[in-house]
């Protein structure tokens, strides 16, 4: 982040009493700010859509904040619903871009996501993190998780759903 | 930045209209409004308990009361505080005041397990299912105000929230009914008016989230 928190909230508190200056100003220094939240988090697929998503989120939540308490928390408690919430699509399937998700290795904002991805995995089943990990990190399909694995296709795809509800719900706690 | 983010930040600026701020005070005050509003009913029916109208309460209708109306206050904290999210903020005083609540039914089950029939029969299951439907009905007020304030705000965890919302509303109920419930007994207030609590909970668990997620 390239403003301090006080900044962010007067910026902010103008931003709710309508000044279109000051939002322009806080939504250039959120998105910043998101792109270096979502990059150690998500495949770089995936980042500029959860960007997009959370300023969509912070401007229909505005009144929200309340301009008496910090900025920056606020804003990563409506990050972290955003990205709890993809990784609920994620689990039920619903994104097309799922199974053709592929991370560029090469790339360091995508190797961070991996990392962090890794550290949530240790409170996963092995079953869970090898289904997650092949189908939703490394772009398999079932059929190819469930050869490597040994799971049938089915437990695969169970595996993949509990493991993200778990996830998103250890997320949450968080 | 993308050519899609610009544009969408653009339109977000242009789109910007003043908003009135989640302040944790007037929500606190609105919802305490509300469960004052079901007391003043109870009182406008005009069947209040003798020993509240001459001004000498029972010690059981202080000690009832007074857990169910200090969980509800923890919760009703935590539902206001949800609407306005933020990371690192720890909101388990609820917990805290779910326990020593819960002392009452836990009591009310020791007694009828050890003492059998009679203490069931003292629970006064007639009178209990009044109890029960008017506290969740006198909840209500309570749980639709804090509904439309996470609505406004933004609970990052709506199902918590759901189930906070209930058992801030049921005992929001309770408190108020227990100025009209005639009945001096653990068995009847920690059954009766404690399954108020858990029915008005799962009510608030299952229909709130739906209405709150963003």
């Amino acid at each position: 982040m390239r403003t301090d928190d006080e900044t962010l909230r007067g910026l902010m508190a103008s931003a709710q009493g309508g000044d279109r200056r000051a939002y322009a100003m806080l939504l250039d220094e959120a998105r910043h700010w998101l792109g270096g939240y979502y990059r150690r988090k998500v495949t770089p697929d995936y980042a500029d859509d959860l960007i997009q998503e959370t300023l969509v989120s912070l401007h229909r939540k505005l009144a929200s904040y309340d301009p008496a308490r910090p900025f920056l928390p606020w804003l990563a408690a409506i990050a972290r619903y955003r990205w709890v919430d993809h990784l609920r699509k994620l689990s039920r399937g619903d994104d097309p871009a799922t199974d053709a998700e592929v991370a560029a290795p090469s790339e360091e904002p995508a190797i961070a996501a991996k990392l962090s991805l890794e550290r949530l995995f240790e409170h996963l089943s092995d079953a869970q993190a090898d289904a997650i990990r092949l189908v939703k990190v490394e772009g398999h399909s079932i059929a190819e998780a469930s050869q490597a694995t040994g799971q049938s296709e089915s437990l695969v795809k169970v595996n993949i759903h509990r493991g993200i509800r778990k996830l998103a719900a250890l997320i949450e706690k968080d | 930045m993308s050519q899609s983010t610009e544009s969408l930040m653009t339109e977000l600026v242009g789109d910007l209209e003043p908003v009135i701020p989640l302040r944790f005070s007037r929500g606190l005050a609105l919802a305490m409004g509300a469960m004052a509003v079901a007391v003043v009913s109870i009182f406008w029916q005009g069947d209040i308990r003798a020993d509240v109208m001459a001004g000498q309460p029972r010690e059981i209708f202080l000690v009832s009361t007074g857990l169910f109306l200090l969980l509800g206050l923890a919760c009703t904290v935590a539902v206001v505080l949800m609407g306005s999210p933020r990371v690192g903020a720890a909101r388990n005083g609820w917990q805290w005041a779910l326990a020593m609540a819960s002392v009452l039914p836990v009591t009310a089950l020791i007694i009828g397990l050890s003492r059998g029939a009679s203490a069931w029969a003292a629970s006064e299951a007639d009178h209990g299912v009044v109890c029960l439907e008017a506290s969740v009905g006198l909840g209500l007020l309570t749980g639709a105000v804090l509904t439309l304030w996470l609505r406004r705000g933004a609970p990052s965890m709506p199902e918590r929230a759901g189930l906070l919302t209930g058992i801030a509303a049921g005992c929001a109920g309770v408190f108020a009914f227990s100025f009209a419930c005639p009945i001096d007994s653990f068995m009847h207030t920690g059954i009766w008016h404690g399954l108020a609590v858990v029915a008005s909970a799962l009510l608030g668990r299952l229909v709130v989230p739906p209405l709150v997620r963003w």
